[in-house]
């Protein structure tokens, strides 16, 4: 192995060692690692239907029937 | 529970794109996006159609599935709606919507494309019903005032159809019995021959 490959090695030995403990104290010291992941729960309020059949509605349905034709 | 769904009739509709811009006017969409578009098959040629397409409130919704910080919710009347200060941007929806229906204010990678944007059926946000913070971010919430999505209400050939789902489908039916197969429209024979091929 020439002289240059070995130091090539080294550098990259140092670079995985640094980055090995650091993501070891970032994880440690974060708060988001103790705590588990949560879903976003929509509450009843934002999933309730919201669709009535008023007489506005009523009327889409109506005028867009052929039975209105033969009325 | 009526399950809200849009039904477009390919035979009645003349690619007027009223639906887009009626919509666009109704919720305020930035330039670059369209909640609703016309897509027209065999542009040009006899036996054209078209069909006016937006965001189909799927049942199992894909962009649901993929959505990475689970943005996205179903009502109980079935219309698919998302949260604005969830979104992360990151475009997965749009890769996994069959209907082309996310879309993103800004061109950009990964992030830097904004909050995505897509048909709200008329039914706003997470936020309170007709609220201002609802309009500035979904547009109006027709749903909640009694009414259907402009879109549908607008149309003037009536080709698009929205609300529960069993009424549309049976209003369908009632057309497709009266006119029989093809348009049925006056004067089509006159304008494509009797051997135009549908």
């Amino acid at each position: 192995m020439r002289e240059s490959d070995k130091k090539a090695l080294d550098r990259r030995n140092f670079l995985r060692a640094v980055g090995g403990v650091s993501t070891a104290a970032v994880a440690a010291a974060s708060p988001i690692a103790a705590s588990e992941a949560e879903a976003y729960d929509p509450g009843n309020d934002e999933t309730k239907a919201r669709y009535r059949e008023t007489d506005h509605v009523k009327a889409f349905y109506r005028t867009n029937g052929y039975e209105t034709l033969k009325k | 529970m009526a399950r809200m769904k849009f039904l477009c009739d390919a035979d009645r509709c003349i690619e007027c794109n009223a639906c887009v811009t009626a919509c666009k006017n109704e919720h305020d969409v930035p330039w670059g996006i369209n909640r609703r578009r016309v897509v027209t098959l065999n542009d040009g040629k006899p036996g054209e159609r078209s069909i006016s397409m937006a965001c189909m409130h799927c049942t199992d919704a894909p962009c649901a599935a993929v959505c990475p910080v689970n943005c996205f919710y179903t009502t109980a009347d079935a219309v698919v709606l998302h949260s604005k200060d969830l979104c992360i941007g990151c475009g997965y929806c749009f890769y996994a919507c069959p209907f082309g229906a996310p879309q993103y204010p800004r061109v950009g990678n990964f992030g830097s494309r904004g909050k995505m944007d897509k048909c709200t059926y008329c039914a706003g946000g997470p936020e309170a019903d007709m609220s201002e913070a609802e309009y500035v971010k979904y547009g109006r919430n027709r749903l909640a005032e009694g009414k259907l999505p402009l879109c549908a209400e607008m149309c003037s050939t009536k080709a698009l159809l929205a609300g529960d789902g069993d009424i549309i489908a049976q209003i369908y039916k009632e057309r497709v019995v009266k006119r029989g197969y093809g348009s049925g429209a006056w004067g089509w024979k006159t304008a494509y021959r009797e051997t135009v091929a549908i």
